[in-house]
């Protein structure tokens, strides 16, 4: 395998993932990308020698550590130290953790009718199993309530389903992050946030699942920052992100609902998702002028869903939500409005980007005139939109790494 | 004191590599392309060196459908009954 220098942690996770690690490894000087052809072929002469070398010679037999079942590991009493070996040993996100002592696991297993030791899902790119035990362990030490796992449970599982692209979410550059939306009777049950300030901090239920569900993908995932998790910066999701949707102040039907379920069901979804960006608008009256606005927004050339489709996420706050549908207008009509005025017209994009664009996806951008508009997903349906929020003329647009599909899975509670 | 592994246990199987060829010569070698922007350009270019310099008999590429997505699997067998070796790529 060929690599940059920067990304010989991914690609030593991968081979190790794939069962073979004395796979041979040759590298490069990064970047090959973003570089002019001639500068990444010039990259090739010093490397021949060593690529030669790889292929005619047996790899030394590779060892194995034993895939053992999980056991109990010898920690630190001291809670200020027990911080600081938690980080040495990368298990931590930077805030302190609750210790998962046996007894606090067995306390959090009680939060859910499931068997200890079943596999909720297998995580990439280390290929860990996540059992109810060793999620329950992490919800711990994010500081969940044992209410709280069978929403982290689900949430493992939703992240997990092929459509969600779980390898890409956790080692790409991009700043993508599971964002957890949840539906249903339990988000009043566990006194989440859908109203004011609903992204940001104040919630224990937000705070702890989001935090348990990254804090399961790091550690059972093994994707680690800055090793195989890749992201060139990040985002403060990717500590926690999860909200409710503000069903009580939508005038339409909810995530949920559009997805198949009843009203009575508790569902969470994740996206594959940036961080949110906000659209101001406290002077449109009509559903025409908050499209304008929110499609205005949407309308970038920076983002993973112009070639890559995906579904982007709007977020309306429930006034603007209102004024949307103040005409009568369905979430449907909103979308497909939100969808035709969202355009980036070709010559708002970089002819070199064009060009590659064109080659992930000819239908759009294969020698297209320069007003040609470019829509911000391949169809009105992949755009989603959702209500939460407080008071105030906000929403805000949230696209995502594009080659990933959010995923809806039932709560079990 | 004791606490739960939070990193449970890994499903990882391990497998073992194939057997090396001694030389290259008279072999044919796969690129597989990652659909990373310039990885072909590299890739080819290796290639190219490496059949100059060892005499090999082609060197053929694949592709992946995605940069994020892996290759199709008729495609990893094509290339496992068509090439000895192969060289693939990671990183942008």
């Amino acid at each position: 395998m060929l690599g940059t220098d920067e990304f010989i942690p991914l690609a030593r996770a991968q081979v190790a993932a794939q069962g073979l690690p004395g796979l041979p490894i040759v590298t490069v000087p990064h970047p090959i990308g973003g570089i002019p052809a001639g500068a990444a072929a010039a990259k090739a002469g010093p490397i021949v020698e060593s690529v030669l070398r790889a292929l005619t010679s047996d790899p030394a037999a590779a060892v194995h550590a034993a895939s053992a079942a999980a056991g109990d590991v010898e920690a630190p009493d001291d809670l200020d130290h027990f911080q600081a070996w938690l980080m040495e040993r990368g298990w931590g996100d930077g805030l302190p953790a609750i210790p998962p002592t046996r007894e606090r696991v067995a306390a959090m297993l009680a939060g859910a009718r499931r068997r200890p030791h079943e596999v909720a899902a297998l995580l990439v790119p280390r290929l860990g199993r996540a059992t109810v035990e060793a999620i329950a362990a992490n919800a711990v030490m994010a500081g969940a309530l044992p209410e709280h796992l069978p929403v982290v449970l689900a949430a493992v599982e939703a992240v997990a389903d092929p459509s969600f692209n779980l390898q890409a979410v956790q080692t790409t550059t991009h700043p993508c992050s599971p964002l957890c939306i949840v539906n249903g009777p339990i988000a009043g049950r566990l006194g989440m946030n859908a109203a004011g300030n609903v992204f940001g901090q104040g919630t224990r239920a937000n705070a702890a699942i989001g935090r348990a569900l990254r804090l399961t993908l790091q550690n059972v995932g093994g994707a680690r920052p800055g090793k195989e998790d890749r992201a060139t910066h990040g985002q403060p999701g990717k500590y926690a992100y999860c909200i409710a949707e503000n069903e009580g102040a939508s005038p339409w039907e909810p995530l949920s609902v559009e997805r198949g379920f009843t009203e009575g069901d508790s569902t969470v979804t994740v996206c594959g998702s940036e961080g949110p960006h906000n659209i101001n608008d406290h002077g449109s009256t009509t559903p025409e002028g908050i499209v304008t606005t929110v499609a205005g927004t949407a309308a970038i050339t920076g983002s993973n869903n112009i070639y890559l489709g995906g579904e982007p996420l709007i977020v309306l706050g429930p006034e603007h939500a209102a004024t949307a549908a103040s005409s009568g207008w369905s979430k449907e009509d909103f979308k497909r409005a939100v969808w035709d005025r969202a355009r980036v017209p070709l010559a708002r994009l970089a002819p070199e980007n064009i060009e590659r664009f064109a080659t992930i996806y000819p239908e759009g951008f294969r020698d297209r005139p320069p007003e040609t508009p470019a829509p911000i997903a391949r169809d009105w349906r992949d755009v989603m939109v959702i209500v939460a929020g407080g008071a105030g003329k906000h929403s805000v647009f949230i696209p995502t790494f594009g080659s990933t599909r959010s995923v809806t899975r039932r709560i079990a509670d | 004191m004791r606490i739960v592994d939070p990193m449970g246990s890994s499903a990882v199987s391990a497998k073992s590599l194939a057997a090396r060829p001694r030389s290259l010569e008279g072999v044919t070698i796969a690129l597989l392309d990652n659909s990373k922007p310039n990885a072909g350009v590299l890739l080819e270019r290796v290639g190219a060196l490496l059949a100059a310099r060892s005499g090999a008999r082609a060197v053929r590429a694949w592709g992946k459908p995605g940069a994020s997505t892996g290759a199709a699997p008729a495609v990893i067998e094509e290339i496992a009954a068509v090439a000895r070796v192969a060289l693939t790529a990671s990183a942008d």
